[in-house]
């Protein structure tokens, strides 16, 4: 390391209380948003909720084989907006239907079973929308061993409109969020350059541009909000992982803690650290111009 | 060498002082006096590159510093050192901040080079010691010394001063006398701007040249060189 001094951390030199308690703060924030971005990131908003508790069910014909049945399952499975597809037989329709309603054994009787087999389907969490549920529904239909595809497309729409607002409302509040933490950033690099305006005075005396500080300032800013940003993204995601261990149900509304580490996951953090460091660039630059415009 | 052509300035609705030249050769100590108001502050922003004059120009070695390139006039205010009029301004401080802060203007102090050299230079202007001291606790001749201190870290080639033997006081007159020859000796230009030159000062500088509601002393020697006297 060299040791002559840089004006790329003059804060950092010339007032280390309040940028460390700044720093602090800002990390605490960070931790909070990255918490925040990466439970919506994994949740898709309310997607993995609805995507939980939402499946297309293909009743078949009375007279379908076991085995051609689970072909079919398989092949459906092989949709791209399909997660799964479960083939129950006609016996086992039964014993779900005893469960949900006991007491209707009778209801079994010289005719023998009278439930169908059929299979279930999950559709993904990213591709739970009105046109991946029509492919699907549509192909389902045209095959001649379905007899009915109960893909409750009269309230889906509705469902999905109501998810689509929580997913926005979600997303909202973080860039609320967010845009807090700029206009605070912001009025904080303010207060300090009108702090240091001495200082930034008796440098542009001895011939360093004023331009150069702003720059150095910002781009010091860029660095420590990218390196913050991404350190407390990591934070919130290991207090994410710790929280879905220990509440392993929230994995169906938020998602399993392996997605954490999915490239899209990482790439996802990345690009809000980039993110933050521009915001933490310009809070740095407009706080310093209002320092400025507000000494003259 | 530092010289102002027809140097003029108009505030406060009026010309405070027009068509003034002035000549500063290299590797010598100069004061120029003049009383309250006449413009003693003005005059040095306007030699450092700092405040465009109203009229005239300052060429630094055959380079107008606000005609010409900007970057030299950058380099020329980098190359010069500043004590300003003591206020409370920088209170917040302590003596050490103005170190670092000073080093952080300049381009070639090392870190370890300034801790060595604080301790040394604040011995120099009789503030052993002082590196924790808070400014707004030292007397205005302390605030003047450790300022001239400050900025000798850097090891300007000219040198501005601003009030700062008056500020400093009788005792150390001497001392600042011994340094700004040193100075000069090693090719360096000192520049101070006071109301009125010491008297012994005066004696060594000899006549004065008027210019304007100043005048200019060119210090040659030591008084007591000058004198004749020992000591």
């Amino acid at each position: 390391m060299s040791e002559r001094p840089s004006l790329w951390w003059i804060d950092w030199r010339l007032s280390r209380g309040p940028l460390v308690r700044e720093t602090l703060g800002r990390f605490l924030f960070f931790c909070l948003l990255g918490f925040a971005l990466l439970s919506l990131l994994l949740s898709g908003g309310a997607s993995r909720f609805l995507a939980g508790r939402y499946a297309i069910t293909a009743v078949l014909r009375a007279e379908v084989p076991s085995a051609e049945a689970e072909g079919l399952a398989r092949k459906v499975a092989a949709l791209p907006p399909v997660r799964s597809a479960t083939y129950r037989d006609p016996e086992a329709a039964w014993k779900e239907f005893l469960r949900a309603y006991p007491g209707l054994e009778s209801l079994r009787g010289a005719g023998g079973n009278p439930m169908p087999g059929y299979i279930e389907i999950g559709i993904r969490p990213d591709r739970l929308t009105g046109a991946d549920v029509d492919l699907v529904a549509s192909a389902l239909r045209s095959v001649p061993l379905v007899e009915h595809v109960l893909a409750g497309e009269e309230w889906l729409p509705r469902l999905l409109r109501a998810g689509r607002l929580a997913s926005w409302v979600g997303w909202g509040v973080f860039g609320a969020f967010l845009a807090g933490f700029f206009l605070v950033g912001r009025l904080q690099e303010r207060a300090r350059a009108v702090a240091l305006a001495g200082d930034f005075a008796f440098l542009a005396e001895r011939g360093v541009p004023a331009s150069r500080l702003a720059f150095l300032r910002a781009a010091g800013a860029a660095i420590s909000g990218f390196l913050l940003a991404a350190a407390g993204t990591a934070a919130g995601g290991g207090a994410l992982f710790l929280f879905l261990r220990k509440f392993p149900f929230l994995e169906g509304v938020i998602g399993p803690t392996s997605d954490l580490f999915l490239p899209r996951t990482v790439a996802a953090a990345a690009l809000f650290s980039c993110g933050a460091a521009l915001l933490s660039a310009a809070a740095s630059l407009l706080g310093w111009r209002a320092a400025r415009t507000g000494r003259k | 060498m530092i010289e102002g052509f027809r140097l003029g300035v108009f505030s406060r609705g009026t010309t405070l002082w027009d068509g003034l030249d002035f000549v500063f050769g290299d590797a010598a100590a100069w004061v120029v006096t003049g009383p309250p108001s006449s413009g003693k502050t003005l005059l040095l922003s306007i030699l450092r590159g700092e405040r465009r004059p109203d009229a005239g120009d300052v060429v630094v070695s055959g380079e107008s510093l606000y005609r010409g390139n900007a970057a030299l006039a950058h380099a020329w205010r980098a190359s010069c050192g500043y004590i300003p009029e003591q206020t409370v301004a920088d209170a917040r401080l302590t003596v050490g901040n103005l170190f670092r802060r000073s080093a952080l203007a300049g381009d070639g102090v090392r870190e370890s080079e300034r801790k060595e050299r604080t301790d040394r230079l604040l011995e120099m202007v009789g503030l052993q010691g002082a590196s924790g001291w808070r400014i707004a606790e030292l007397s205005i001749s302390e605030r003047g010394r450790a300022c001239l201190a400050a900025e000798l870290l850097r090891g300007p080639k000219v040198l501005f001063c601003d009030g700062l033997v008056a500020g400093a006081g009788v005792p150390f007159r001497e001392m600042l006398w011994g340094l700004f020859r040193a100075l000069a000796r090693e090719g360096n230009t000192v520049i101070l701007a006071e109301r009125r030159i010491p008297e012994r000062w005066a004696l060594a500088a000899g006549d004065p040249e008027p210019v304007g509601p100043f005048r200019v002393y060119r210090l040659a020697g030591p008084p007591a060189e000058v004198k004749g006297e020992s000591g």
